[in-house]
């Protein structure tokens, strides 16, 4: 088990900087996700963990010990791919011990850790099989049992659960989320899936563009989002954004005033679809479209300032499509950014309008 | 309706193979006519009565199981209607043919100087070529082709897995001038190559010739090759190094297995183009220790074909025998070439 450090980690191939500046602590057995849309620098991040990529500039540290030059065969890192990566060529029980044979491992050691790794993951039926004669699921608790039976310092999972049907991702998240508890291994997981992000991680680092952009539990991200990319990425369906002009105690957005008790300036105010609701007063409009979820409704409303979208409860639709609502909000759930430097203003509310 | 259907459907097939067959006819006679002459052919008479029986046979065989294969209405019909077809087959081919079939002309196998016999059936002694044993040739040719074939398998693995995985400069212009290099007819080198393989002292040696070949057939093996590895993922390259594999094993025991297909395909290919190889050899090589087959073949067509091309025949039977072998044995693995690595 392993405290993991990232000092000023610079990633760079050719002339782009993939990583610019990475700064980074995390804890002895914690599970931390690695969030952000593709092409943000987090496979790369994990990829420089696992010893494959040789980073630019900076240090990586295991345990307080710099691993800059330590080889990937020698950091002791489990990893399991998005493609799972298994062998095609091996046998289950093969690809399982694969990593004990480069530890000389007795066999009869190897072959016990093998079947002990194997039945932790539930694959103990399966070990005689070739990886091509297993379904998705099942090769994917292979690479899990894989990564596991060399007893890691580190587990590494790159987007361990995106070429999984539904059902079967909902139980992977449960078993790796309770396996990495009983394990007390130190986990990262890479993901571009909120989902899995906030329901598996104890603490997710949002990244974008090589950056990070925050840190924080699923429930800072949700409720505090550092920056107006945050509250897009964070949240299904996605946040309403509407861009205003703060003047005189009030956000001014085309006709509508919410009432305001921040400093003047260009703001963008965040409401999210579920905390809004039909209302008496509120964000005047006209619903263009129903679209029931099963157990929500999502309102598509047309306003001045655009469609609005607002979830509400209950299995069939209150509203029909182009009857005129008003739409309100409490004060405690809206976020307001700087419209300029993309950040949250911390303690800044709207409130709805009043007319 | 249905059973209508199915005997549209079979005669469909059934035309298929016809028309297979049909195209095939140049190739398979001169075989046909190799096979049947070097069984049958006796020294000093030119008798084609044979090859007329023993089509007799053949034809209406042939005619006769695809008939059944139309006609039968279920399976067992079928393998009795073949069966029957087989047996009298058999039989009217050992009536019509068998008498005529013996096995002195292969008299090579265990005569090195078959060239004066087979004269001396016709009063004919003088002006014998000194033949060296049959077995030697078969050897030289062996090693030509085998060492060839090992050669250009290590040499285009290790060279088509540094094209395929790292980048450098040049290489796509490489991977270009590859091709090219296999574009160029090889007899436009033949005086260079004779001379610089007497500069060098290789001439007249099966290593001189070896070393040719392998130049020649790199190229495309290399080619071949560096598809092979770029089907193999990277994941799983990454994912033996984690697994604490260093980059050697990692090839040898990861990526190597993996184009296991590619190396059969190539080595097959390669080791029947040396065994094969017929210009070069004929322009390197002088001394007769060092005849490969095609060598032996070409002086023995020389030497006694006027007298008996049933000699002939069976050495040119001899010479197929390993090719077919070989690709019978491999064709299972040549014809799944481009499966490989895993999905999920």
């Amino acid at each position: 088990m392993a405290r993991v450090e990232f000092r000023n980690v610079v990633k760079r191939f050719g002339d782009v900087d993939v990583i610019p500046d990475m700064n980074l602590v995390i804890g002895d057995g914690e599970f931390v996700a690695l969030l952000g849309p593709s092409g943000c620098g987090k496979s790369t991040s994990l990829f420089l963990l696992a010893g494959i990529y040789l980073p630019t500039a900076g240090e990586l540290l295991f345990d307080g010990h710099v691993v800059n030059e330590v080889e990937a065969r020698d950091r002791n890192v489990g990893i399991v791919f998005q493609s799972y990566a298994l062998y095609p060529h091996m046998s289950v029980r093969d690809n399982i011990r694969f990593p004990l044979r480069f530890k000389k491992t007795p066999r009869e050691e190897a072959l016990g850790r093998v079947r002990a790794a194997a039945d932790l993951v539930h694959v103990g039926e399966l070990l005689e099989r070739r990886p091509g004669e297993l379904s998705g699921g099942q090769q994917q608790r292979v690479a899990l049992a894989r990564a596991l039976v060399k007893e890691p310092q580190l587990l590494l999972l790159d987007e361990p659960l995106s070429n999984l049907d539904a059902t079967l991702r909902l139980t992977m998240r449960t078993e790796i989320k309770s396996l990495q508890k009983k394990l007390g291994v130190t986990t990262i997981l890479v993901t571009h899936d909120q989902i899995e992000a906030t329901t598996m991680a104890d603490r997710i680092i949002c990244m974008r563009a090589g950056r990070i952009e925050q840190v924080g539990t699923a429930d800072d991200l949700y409720r505090r989002p550092g920056s107006l990319f945050i509250a897009g990425f964070i949240g299904s369906p996605p946040v309403n954004l509407i861009t205003g002009q703060a003047v005189d105690g009030a956000v001014r957005a085309g006709r509508v005033a919410f009432p305001f008790n921040g400093a003047p300036g260009g703001v963008t105010i965040g409401l999210r679809p579920e905390h809004l609701r039909f209302a008496e007063a509120g964000i005047p409009g006209r619903i263009a479209q129903t679209e029931p979820m099963g157990r929500e409704i999502l309102y598509v409303v047309e306003t001045d300032l655009g469609h609005v979208r607002v979830l509400e409860h209950g299995a069939s639709a209150a509203h029909a499509a182009g009857e005129p609502v008003k739409i309100g909000f409490s004060p405690d759930d809206s976020l307001v950014f700087d419209t300029a430097t993309e950040s949250l203003m911390t303690g800044a509310r709207v409130h709805p309008p009043l007319f | 309706m249905a059973a209508r259907s199915r005997y549209m459907h079979r005669a469909e097939s059934v035309a298929l193979y016809g028309f297979l067959v049909a195209v095939s006819l140049p190739i398979i006679l001169p075989y046909f006519w190799l096979v049947t002459i070097a069984f049958s052919a006796r020294t000093g008479v030119a008798e084609t009565m044979v090859l007329w029986r023993s089509t007799l046979v053949l034809v209406p065989a042939v005619i006769a199981f695809w008939l059944t294969a139309m006609l039968a209405r279920n399976r067992r019909q079928m393998w009795l209607g073949m069966a029957a077809t087989a047996l009298v087959a058999a039989i009217a081919f050992g009536l019509l043919v068998g008498p005529d079939l013996h096995l002195r002309n292969f008299i090579f196998l265990v005569e090195p100087d078959f060239a004066s016999v087979v004269r001396s059936r016709v009063g004919e002694v003088h002006g014998a070529m000194q033949f060296p044993n049959v077995w030697h040739a078969f050897a030289n040719s062996l090693l030509i082709a085998g060492a060839q074939t090992v050669i250009v398998v290590t040499v285009a693995s290790l060279a088509a897995y540094y094209l395929s995985r790292w980048q450098f400069p040049g290489r796509a212009a490489m991977l270009r001038s590859l091709l090219v290099l296999h574009a160029f007819p090889v007899l436009t080198l033949i005086v260079p190559m004779f001379l610089m393989l007497y500069w060098i002292g290789l001439l007249d040696t099966l290593f001189g010739v070896i070393l040719v070949l392998v130049a020649f057939e790199l190229p495309f093996a290399i080619f071949i090759m560096k598809g092979f590895f770029d089907a193999v993922p990277w994941d799983i390259e990454m994912s033996a190094l984690t697994d604490g594999a260093s980059r050697r094993q990692a090839f040898l025991r990861v990526v190597l297995p993996q184009v296991r297909n590619g190396i059969l395909a190539i080595s097959v290919f390669t080791f029947i183009r040396g065994w094969e190889e017929y210009i070069f050899v004929f322009t390197f090589l002088v001394r007769n220790t060092n005849w490969t087959m095609s060598l032996y073949m070409y002086y023995v067509r020389d030497d006694v074909m006027g007298v008996d091309y049933g000699v002939v025949s069976a050495v040119g039977v001899f010479y197929l025998v390993p090719s077919l072998i070989l690709y019978v044995a491999a064709q299972r693995y040549l014809m799944q070439m481009s499966i490989g690595g895993v999905k999920g």
